[in-house]
């Protein structure tokens, strides 16, 4: 499976959709996706990782330079993930303090979640 | 474990380009499923060799910008019910010297990528883990996981 972007505005955030597999192949993709962002001024950027596959040093390198860039214009980058897999990567590297990860795009946004 | 007169159970030789890292955690993780791995652990194995995968592409691309042509990553496997065995070899001399000359296109410049997350990964990940210099140059990473039982 390749990887799939999507980018989608919604209440003040843009949610960055992942589908697929980040690695060293398609990272790239994944940067300059962020770097777009960065580069257009969106202040919070969600990348949700919800259906994301697979994750290697590789992806969380890219990630680790958005935020970087997203802090320096005072914005924010959080992350959506919910499969043990992937909150594993996050956790090993300790990149679990550095990022805020949320359950949901609607958690990650501060949207109410419905039913509670 | 195989004979190990008989070589590894299973051993793939690949170009140093990125698109081929992909193929290689594939292959594998169809081999520990076959051996009756748990999914967990299977991807665990599949990272653990696509960070494996990964330095040895951009090592061997980053030694073929100098002449032009780059040696192929090496990853040989051993599994059985109990363990799986995963061995990367980057560029150099020893049981693969011969095996040299692959052309790449691959720059340095095409990886913008900061690799300096990928061992302490590998070591959260692999219950055994040793890298050895290789005679003639290169490096070999030899990483076992074992099988756990399920928690009762």
């Amino acid at each position: 499976m390749d990887l799939d972007l999507e980018t989608e505005h919604r209440d003040g955030a843009t949610v960055l959709t992942l589908r697929g597999e980040i690695d060293v192949y398609t990272a790239s993709r994944l940067r300059q996706s962020i770097l777009d962002l960065v580069e257009a001024g969106t202040p919070h950027i969600v990348v949700d990782m919800a259906r994301v596959d697979f994750l290697d040093s590789t992806g969380l390198g890219v990630l680790v330079e958005g935020l970087k860039r997203v802090r320096s214009r005072e914005g924010t980058l959080s992350i959506v993930a919910t499969q043990e897999k992937i909150l594993k990567i996050f956790d090993i590297t300790g990149l679990n303090k550095a990022f805020p990860i949320y359950g949901s795009v609607e958690e990650a946004i501060g949207e109410p979640v419905s039913g509670v | 474990m195989s004979d190990a007169a008989r070589g590894p159970e299973l051993e793939l030789v690949f170009p140093p380009k990125p698109e081929f890292v992909r193929a290689v955690r594939h292959t594998v993780a169809a081999l520990a499923s076959m051996r009756g791995f748990p999914d967990e652990l299977i991807d665990d194995i599949k990272l653990a060799v696509s960070e494996a995968c990964t330095n040895a592409v951009v090592t061997n691309a980053e030694a073929a910008d100098d002449d032009g042509a780059a040696h192929p990553v090496v990853v040989m496997v051993e599994a059985d019910e109990e363990v799986m065995e995963l061995t990367v070899l980057d560029r150099g001399a020893g049981p693969h010297s011969e095996i040299s000359g692959t052309p790449v296109e691959l720059s340095t410049e095409d990886l913008p990528f900061d690799r300096a997350l990928s061992l302490p990964l590998i070591r959260g990940l692999v219950d055994e883990l040793e890298i050895t210099r290789r005679e003639g140059g290169g490096s070999s990473l030899r990483m076992r996981l074992h099988h756990r039982a399920p928690e009762a």
